[in-house]
């Protein structure tokens, strides 16, 4: 929470250098302000994939990991999921994924990420948000000991993020911020 | 080709160079620069396409910046963003379509936000109790406080037979005084044939349109799932241009140029009946 707030306190000060009168659009540094606190989320969402997926991880803790992931996404969030052989999407709310994840058969599972992504412009949405898109690369290794099956794939991320000028009261004061939530995801796996 | 494997070594070489990029976190896996060579996005196409971004794709380029819309960067740019494995543009066409884009005195930009673009959707649904293809045509619109994709156009096979006006003489017709008789022949004109359209203006067209969201209100068509999507681009003039993604090992992947078309007088309005009709 520290590190959002930091990242809040940056995305407002990057609002702050900018001309007042050009507060319904985002200026390059407030757009580069907002993309650190996306990329944030997004590594995040990272982080708590690797948790959910590990057979470490006790149950009672991958829930509460879960219910920390959830935190980050606009309500309504969807996963769109498809593979190499198989075209259609397959549509699963957020958290029905993630136990999906959980509970995956495998005994040794390893999720990483690959050093690069992509961030889109923002556009701005008739209700006056503004929507981005994060590309990431994931490689997914499953092992399971009993039957010996080693499953990888590497899927390509594609996530939703909403952007919104929000405001809060400070010592009285009120202090608009722009706030950053995870959207639909479609994950497709690539031929790599 | 010697293009392409000079802006694949700037990208794989630029990668080397901008550390800490990625999520950053320790354990992560190093792109070999397929990734990086990939187009990821559309939005990155048209970055890629006006040269509006860095090499890498790290740092978007504005106005104010040294390499905004630099000529020689969009020429590398645009080399790696042909499709080179299966569409077969020839050389030449697309040396002509980049000397006209790149054009030292009028070079032609592509803009998110103007008309002379749209997508083109692939979905299938359920259509009573039978799943059928149904291709959606979707353009972008101002709306409200900003921009929203909207269904345009739709093409549903199950519709094509439905309207099959006849002509000359197998056609029915009101004659010229039924208006004398109160058009007490709309009784025969109705009941007598399963062809109403016989009696429509000759400029008839049905709006299928209209006919899918009724079927879809009247619950009798249900969405199943998307299958493929394209887009095709008339912002360059007398240019036609089909962008799809290709999802394939190698470096030539992403949103890539995959049909090219020079238009002459009357080009595109076949090609667009052509893209419509999907004949």
């Amino acid at each position: 929470m520290k590190k959002y707030i930091s990242l809040f306190l940056l995305v407002f000060l990057a609002a702050a250098s900018v001309s007042v009168a050009q507060s319904d659009n985002i200026s390059p540094a407030r757009k580069q302000a907002i993309d650190s606190l996306a990329l944030e989320k997004v590594k995040d969402l990272s982080k708590y994939i690797s948790i959910i997926g590990s057979k470490e991880t006790q149950f009672s803790e991958a829930n509460r990991v879960m219910d920390r992931a959830e935190e980050l996404f606009a309500p309504g969030a969807e996963m769109g999921v498809s593979s190499i052989n198989r075209k259609e999407i397959a549509y699963y709310k957020v958290r029905r994924y993630f136990e999906r994840l959980m509970a995956l058969n495998y005994d040794r599972v390893n999720i990483t990420w690959y050093d690069i992504q992509y961030i889109s412009d923002l556009e701005r949405q008739p209700d006056g948000r503004f929507v981005g898109v994060i590309t990431i690369y994931q490689r997914f290794e499953g092992t399971s000991i009993e039957s010996g099956m080693n499953y990888r794939d590497t899927t390509k991320k594609d996530i939703t993020i909403y952007v919104e000028k929000k405001q809060t009261q400070i010592a009285g004061r009120t202090i608009e911020f722009w706030d950053v939530m995870l959207g639909d995801i479609r994950v497709t796996e690539t031929s790599a | 080709m010697r293009k392409l494997v000079i802006v694949v070594l700037v990208i794989l070489s630029s990668i080397e160079l901008v550390s800490g990029q990625g999520l950053g976190s320790p354990g992560t896996i190093k792109d070999d620069g397929r990734f990086a060579a990939s187009t990821k996005q559309v939005n990155q196409f048209f970055r890629r396409f006006n040269a509006e971004e860095s090499v890498d794709g790290n740092q978007r380029y504005y106005p104010e910046d040294e390499f905004y819309r630099n000529r020689e960067l969009r020429g590398k740019f645009i080399s790696i963003l042909f499709d080179n494995e299966t569409s077969g543009i020839s050389s030449d066409l697309k040396t002509t379509f980049m000397r006209e884009v790149l054009s030292e005195t009028l070079p032609q930009y592509i803009n998110f936000h103007r008309e002379g673009w749209f997508s083109e959707v692939e979905a299938t649904f359920n259509y009573r109790g039978k799943i059928e293809k149904a291709t959606l045509f979707l353009k972008l619109q101002p709306e409200g406080l900003g921009y929203e994709w909207v269904i345009d156009k739709v093409v549903f096979p199950p519709f094509k037979d439905i309207f099959k006006k006849p002509e000359g003489s197998n056609k029915s017709f009101l004659h010229p005084l039924s208006h004398e008789l109160g058009f007490m022949n709309l009784r025969k004109a109705f009941q007598e044939t399963n062809l109403p359209e016989s009696f429509t203006t000759t400029d008839f067209q049905p709006d299928y349109l209209t006919l899918f969201l009724y079927e879809m209100k009247r619950g009798n068509l249900k969405f199943d799932n998307i299958r493929d999507v394209k887009f095709h681009f008339f912002q360059i003039n007398n240019w036609y241009f089909e962008l799809n993604q290709f999802n394939r090992p190698g470096f030539n992947t992403g949103w890539l140029i995959s049909n090219l078309v020079k238009l002459k007088p009357g080009d595109k309005e076949s090609i667009l009946r052509y893209i419509y009709d999907q004949k």
